[in-house]
């Protein structure tokens, strides 16, 4: 009880302390809120977003098969397809049809592509189409037809036979689905070529031994392994790089100096006033958890308060100040919710990064100070 | 007996845990409806062999990343440097076919 | 009661500024009222922060109740200084910005107690010094003599036993240095010491003085009782 009292007259001095500069300190903890706030927000939104693709991803195919052709992707033969399907432990192989539309009237790119499920083949001269399609071409009735123009003068009907739910947004909002022939005769696309080959092998530890196989059969293709696409996706928004970690680093920096102007510089005027308090009796120690108070709410607060809004940010209001930055310049940006997804690990981090650099830039100074003999204040 | 001065801190610094309670209570009580939701993607991705995040449309190339060549960035002109803001958002497949020259001695002769 | 034997003081030992303020000095100091008197550099405040354990003495030892202190280690000091003494200093030294009140509570805040308690004893000491109606203020509005009680008030907050003030009188004019002997009085009156630096001759020959240490050059010329 005697250590809580203490404890609390203590808080209870740093905060009557702080208060003595309110304007200057709030500002302190709304800057550091703020940094902690972008950093935050760039870490939840970039691991709901990998833990989302790696969720749905681990149902994309074994293995893609590409054909290059001048350093660049081209369309496969159908000849390839048996010399696939033909190695052992290929369970399926199958032709993929599939590329993309830019839309002269939205400036968006469509993905056109012919599924491979049945039940998701929309009959001839329909279409099915992801959540962004209709809401880009400004949809305004149900059962508006999709009118797509190759070229001046031409036009192409498509009913929409349904439209894909924002809850599968991310990844599919720019889809357009066709069945094979209105594929192959919009996009004049011949018989016997494919975009890609899709391929799943029986087990998938056997899959570099296919992989290896596959290559001796088709020397020129490239081989995009499901691996690989995980990995692609497990950087997106890496720690390492990108504007987003540029820009927080520039902010973590530029308080940096800030805290240090303020926390080091300890000036004649505080430390008259530690050697007051050690004069009336307070202890080294009294003195070091004071200030560890003082760090400890500037810190502990603007890391809660920014953690707190980042989290209402991107899970709540669907981060807004990052889907422009992710838009980019595309037309197309899903409209999609992000699941709740907190790495403990990098919050843990954070916190560390946060709090402790800025504590000991308060208490360190104070030390010296703090272990003089009092009288000092005596002369 | 006064107002503590840390007494407004210490209520705010609460209601602050509070919220934070709150946000933890939600990404717990959504977790279940957001399995389904996940569950219904990887069903979508399944269905139709999707390989990528429908993320990033703004060009060809980025809409799908794992699926794109290092070349195409750069199709035009070797000098055109990759120049959407995705592209830094997101690294280039690491892994673009063999990345060493497999040849023995006798190949040469 | 509080004895010094061959104590002496030498601040920035072994460097080029090196002073030394007290030669081998030999008191005590009875309960009372003691004044050290002398010209300004006879080291009247060095013994004062010697004596009320705020530093330790180069060579000798100092005694309280028969008990060496001046060999204790800084925890132990400080549990001393703060259940044992009260300082007035020169310049007050109440803390800017803060209430009144909490510059006299101050003292008690590594203490553990209840805040009420403190809170209630804070103002019972102000009130006592006729202060009661500026608790809730800043110190900077206080007056020079109003500022004095309530350093007097934060020096008595845990009811030390030993009151040590240094040049108290300084900055005051005559009304108020009677004033302060009135509290003087009133201090002695409740059983407590009273320890003073002065060069002021209305303190030296004020009642309540029960003894007067007179100094130069860092030792102690005469002791009158």
């Amino acid at each position: 009880m005697s250590a809580l009292n203490r404890q609390r007259a203590l808080l209870d001095f740093t905060v009557a302390a702080l208060a003595r500069r309110r304007i200057k300190n709030l500002a302190l903890v709304a800057v550091f809120a703020t940094v902690v706030f972008l950093l935050a927000s760039a870490m939840f939104f970039a691991s709901s977003l990998r833990r989302e693709a790696e969720a749905t991803l681990a149902g994309a195919p074994d293995l893609i098969v590409q054909n290059l052709s001048l350093g660049r992707q081209a369309m496969i033969d159908a000849a390839d397809l048996p010399k696939i399907a033909a190695i052992r432990g290929v369970a399926t192989a199958e032709g993929r049809l599939w590329g993309y539309y830019y839309d002269r009237i939205s400036g968006a790119n469509y993905t056109v592509m012919v599924p491979s499920a049945a039940d998701l083949v929309p009959p001839p001269g329909e279409v099915i189409v992801g959540e962004a399609v209709p809401r880009v071409r400004d949809f305004k009735w149900q059962g508006t037809p999709l009118f797509l123009s190759r070229h001046e003068g031409d036009l192409v009907r498509f009913d929409i036979a349904r439209t894909l739910g924002s809850d599968v947004a991310l990844i599919s909002a720019d889809l357009v689905l066709m069945n094979e022939v209105d594929f192959r005769s919009f996009f004049n696309v011949p018989a016997g070529k494919f975009t890609d080959l899709a391929v799943t092998v029986r087990n998938p530890r056997e899959l570099s031994t296919v992989v290896e196989k596959a290559s001796a059969a088709l020397p020129d293709a490239r081989f995009v392994t499901r691996e690989d696409i995980a990995r692609t996706y497990q950087k997106l928004f890496d720690w390492r790089e990108g504007v987003m970690v540029a820009l927080a680093f520039v902010a973590m920096l530029a308080f940096a100096i800030f805290a240090a102007e303020k926390a080091t510089g300890l000036s004649a005027e505080e430390a008259r006033e530690i050697g007051i308090l050690k004069a009336i009796g307070w202890d080294t120690r009294d003195v070091i958890a004071m200030k560890l108070w003082e760090g400890g709410l500037v810190s502990g607060g603007a890391f809660l308060l920014g953690t707190v809004i980042a989290y209402a940010h991107v899970f709540w209001a669907g981060a807004p100040l990052f889907a422009s930055v992710l838009k980019g310049w595309a037309v197309i940006y899903p409209d999609f919710r992000l699941t709740p997804a907190i790495d403990a690990l990098q919050l843990g981090t954070l916190l560390l990064l946060t709090t402790l650099p800025y504590a000991a830039a308060t208490v360190v100074p104070v030390w010296r100070t703090a272990a003089a003999d009092p009288d000092a204040v005596m002369r | 007996m006064s107002l503590r001065p840390a007494t407004p801190v210490l209520s705010a610094l609460a209601a602050l845990l509070a919220l934070a309670g709150v946000e933890g209570t939600h990404a717990r009580l959504t977790a279940p409806r957001e399995a389904a939701r996940l569950a219904d993607e990887a069903q979508l991705v399944r269905a139709l062999g999707l390989t990528d995040l429908a993320l990033f449309t703004e060009a060809r190339y980025t809409r799908h990343p794992a699926l794109a060549d290092l070349a195409t960035a750069f199709q035009d002109n070797p000098l055109s440097f990759e120049h959407f803001p995705s592209g830094s958002l997101i690294a280039p497949p690491e892994h673009f076919g063999p990345t060493a020259l497999g040849f023995a001695p006798e190949d040469l002769r | 009661m509080i004895s010094l034997h061959g104590v002496s003081k030498t601040y920035n030992e072994g460097r080029p500024n090196q002073v030394t303020a007290l030669h081998g000095i030999d008191l005590a100091i009875a309960p009372g009222v003691t004044v050290f008197m002398g010209p300004s550099g006879s080291g009247k405040t060095t013994l004062l922060s010697l004596v009320g354990c705020m530093a330790r003495p180069t060579t000798g030892r100092i005694t309280l109740d028969g008990e060496v202190i001046s060999s204790l280690p800084e925890r132990f000091l400080t549990d001393l200084r703060r259940r044992r003494f009260g300082f007035v200093f020169q310049r007050f030294n109440l803390i800017r910005g803060l209430s009144v009140l909490e510059n006299v509570m101050l003292p008690a805040a590594p203490l553990g107690e209840e805040r009420a308690v403190v809170e209630a004893r804070a103002l019972a000491r102000l009130e006592s010094l006729g202060l009661a109606g500026k608790a809730r203020m800043p110190v900077e509005v206080l007056s020079g003599g109003e500022t004095q009680r309530a350093a007097i008030a934060r020096a008595m907050v845990n009811d030390a036993p030993v009151l040590i003030a240094d040049e108290p009188t300084a900055n005051l004019d005559t009304a108020l240095t009677h004033r302060f002997l009135d509290i003087v009085a009133a201090l002695r009156a409740e059983g407590k010491t009273v320890i003073l630096t002065s060069h002021d001759p209305r303190i030296i020959a004020a009642a309540p003085v029960t003894a007067v240490v007179e100094m130069q050059d860092g030792t102690v010329l005469e002791v009158r009782s």
